[in-house]
């Protein structure tokens, strides 16, 4: 049985793969192009840290590996969330009625029928360059207990964004279309989430620790690993939380999926 | 007890009813209202093992609808439906394997990728063994004649290899109940008639119980033994093909070629129409069968006129779908 699961697991990566493929030079610019775009980003903090040296006393380096969390967990989230992403449009034009008709789970056909390499390698390939750049200058000294940790944080933090993307997902079956909410509770909390929240009004603050979480995907583990001085504003036990917060969110998260997909309408013919 | 049993399914939907303008969009933004509209109305059937049945009826009759409850996608607001010992919509996963469902106007196929890789995809999500794969593979490429574009891209394919295509998809893990939505929507005369023809091999051979939805009433003519038809939600005719041609078949037609140009004055409860624009010498009586014996009316015609030929035809099954869809035949 386990066998079978994993079976049809790599046919289906098989297939997308194929699909990626079938126009390779269109594969390979569109990667760059989703790498280029999330590094502007990147290129405009490293200017202004040129001049100001350090914004709330994180400086260069400490922002990169801030971001790096950011763009890694990303990466490795859309590999299996892809369709959660899509879920509006699966809806939409009938395919999600498909997947209703084959002998298999519902979440598992969405999550492994579709895989956005481009994004993937574009935002997980940034993450890896900045994690590289400046994990040796942010005065962590690497020991297996820190990799270890980290290791764990980027699982908390794919599964805190892959809870976001399947509530947002779960409120197509009533709304139809949910892109406008994943911009204003995904997107726009993301920008936040690449500079250290302190630097924020406590309200935004607030929604990024209680609201949408980003600030357990990278911020306090960052300060588990840098210890920075606007740590003290916080409770110490914020910076242990992230793994729970993800398994936590995504357990509510699939709970509210299986209530609510017997309220599932056809789209229509 | 029935393969198929369906009883008293009504199926509603919700609809945001807009008002017109600019202001009515703004109301319904805040204030929506809405309205339900019954698309299935108490619809029961019962489906034995190995029928061919044609499920017909005109746009928004609630047929697409009929479908998805009978193959797990929607919940019936009210009713049973019971397919091989299976109630789809609560037994979803178990119940999917045993069936196959053809959607016409949607392809199951990967669309960049050549025919062979979306059915070897569907190989692995139905757990269908290697043996059984290939033996229908062989079969149905076979009796589709589907060898040249098997590994062609689907983007490439025609409508009618696409369509041929989507039914083998449909097929392989050897469903034992077979529901097609518009199997030759769009298909060509040839394509039309390789699609029956395999249907109908496969109702015979393998005893694959169909049931399937068309516009086109040469499918169900050349295929389908039983016929129910639904109209507005509701079941008007539920029997044979030739049962529904003797209960409101009743119209009869008369071609007649005549010897020379005539002019033939009106008769009584007799439509005349001209098949020959030109010169007027082929004319199609149409009559009620009950107002009008038909020995009268070639009598009539026989020794009034000069007749070169002359021929009686059934009514078509087209003519009189398209007189219940009318209301013009009141159905019980």
């Amino acid at each position: 049985m386990r066998n079978d699961t994993l079976n049809v697991i790599g046919v289906y990566t098989k297939t997308i793969m194929k699909a990626w493929f079938q126009y390779k030079v269109d594969a390979v610019l569109r990667s760059l192009a989703v790498f280029l775009r999330e590094a502007t980003g990147i290129i405009v903090i490293y200017f202004t840290l040129l001049k100001f040296d350090s914004l709330n006393g994180w400086n260069m380096y400490e922002m990169f590996f801030l971001f790096s969390l950011l763009f890694l967990t990303y990466g490795i989230m859309i590999l299996f969330f892809t369709g959660l992403r899509d879920f509006g449009r699966t809806v939409r034009d009938g395919s999600f009625d498909r997947f209703i008709l084959r002998p298999r789970g519902l979440l598992f056909q969405i999550i492994f029928v579709n895989a956005d390499w481009f994004a993937a390698i574009g935002h997980g390939g940034l993450g890896l360059v900045l994690f590289l750049i400046s994990a040796g200058k942010v005065g962590v000294s690497w020991n297996l207990g820190l990799a270890l940790y980290y290791i764990v944080t980027i699982l908390g933090g794919v599964l805190i964004q892959g809870a976001i993307f399947l509530f947002l997902a779960t409120l197509n079956i009533y709304l139809m279309e949910t892109n406008s909410l994943k911009e204003l509770f995904y997107w726009n909390m993301r920008k936040f989430a690449g500079y250290p929240i302190s630097v924020f009004h406590k309200s935004v603050q607030a929604l990024l620790i209680y609201v949408v979480p980003f600030a357990f995907v990278n911020y306090f583990p960052c300060q588990f690993l840098l210890r920075k001085e606007d740590m003290g504003q916080y409770p110490e036990i914020f910076m242990y939380m992230t793994p729970f917060i993800g398994v936590g969110m995504f357990a509510v998260a699939y709970l509210f999926w299986k209530y609510s997909i017997r309220f599932y309408k056809s789209s229509g013919n | 007890m029935s393969l198929i049993e369906v009883n008293n399914i009504s199926k509603s939907y919700r609809i945001n009813k807009r008002p017109k303008g600019i202001p009515g969009m703004l109301a319904n933004l805040f204030v929506p209202k809405y309205e339900m509209r019954q698309a299935v109305k108490e619809v029961s059937f019962q489906i034995e093992k190995g029928d061919m049945v044609g499920f017909i009826g005109p746009n928004g009759a609630g047929k697409s609808t009929t479908i998805k409850m009978l193959s797990g996608i929607l919940y019936p607001d009210k009713g049973e439906i019971k397919v091989n010992g299976y109630v789809p919509y609560k037994q979803r996963k178990e119940y999917v394997g045993s069936i196959g469902v053809v959607f016409g106007q949607k392809s199951q196929l990967q669309w960049d990728l050549p025919v062979i890789d979306s059915f070897e995809l569907l190989k692995a999500i139905y757990r269908i063994p290697e043996e059984k794969y290939r033996k229908n593979l062989d079969r149905f490429v076979q009796m589709l004649d589907m060898g040249n574009f098997l590994q062609q891209p689907v983007r490439q394919l025609s409508l009618g290899q696409r369509m041929r295509a989507d039914i083998v998809a449909a097929l392989l893990h050897s469903p034992e109940i077979v529901f097609f939505d518009e199997p030759t929507i769009g298909v060509d005369v040839v394509g039309k008639e390789t699609i029956r023809n395999f249907i109908k091999e496969l109702n015979a051979e393998d005893e694959v119980t169909m049931l399937f939805t068309t516009h086109d009433m040469q499918d169900i003519e050349k295929v389908c033994e039983k016929l129910i038809v639904i109209d507005k939600g509701e079941k008007i005719y539920d029997g044979s093909l030739l049962g529904i041609r003797e209960k409101y078949g009743t119209t009869r037609q008369l071609d007649v070629e005549f010897a020379g140009i005539e002019h033939i004055a009106p008769i009584a409860n007799v439509e005349m129409v001209e098949l020959d624009e030109l010169d007027g010498r082929k004319k199609r009586f149409v009559f009620e069968n009950k107002q009008v014996q038909i020995n009268d009316l070639m009598n009539f015609l026989l020794q009034n006129y000069r007749v070169r030929d002359i021929s009686i035809s059934e009514p078509e099954i087209e003519g009189i779908i398209r007189k219940i869809y009318n209301g013009e035949v009141i159905t019980t």
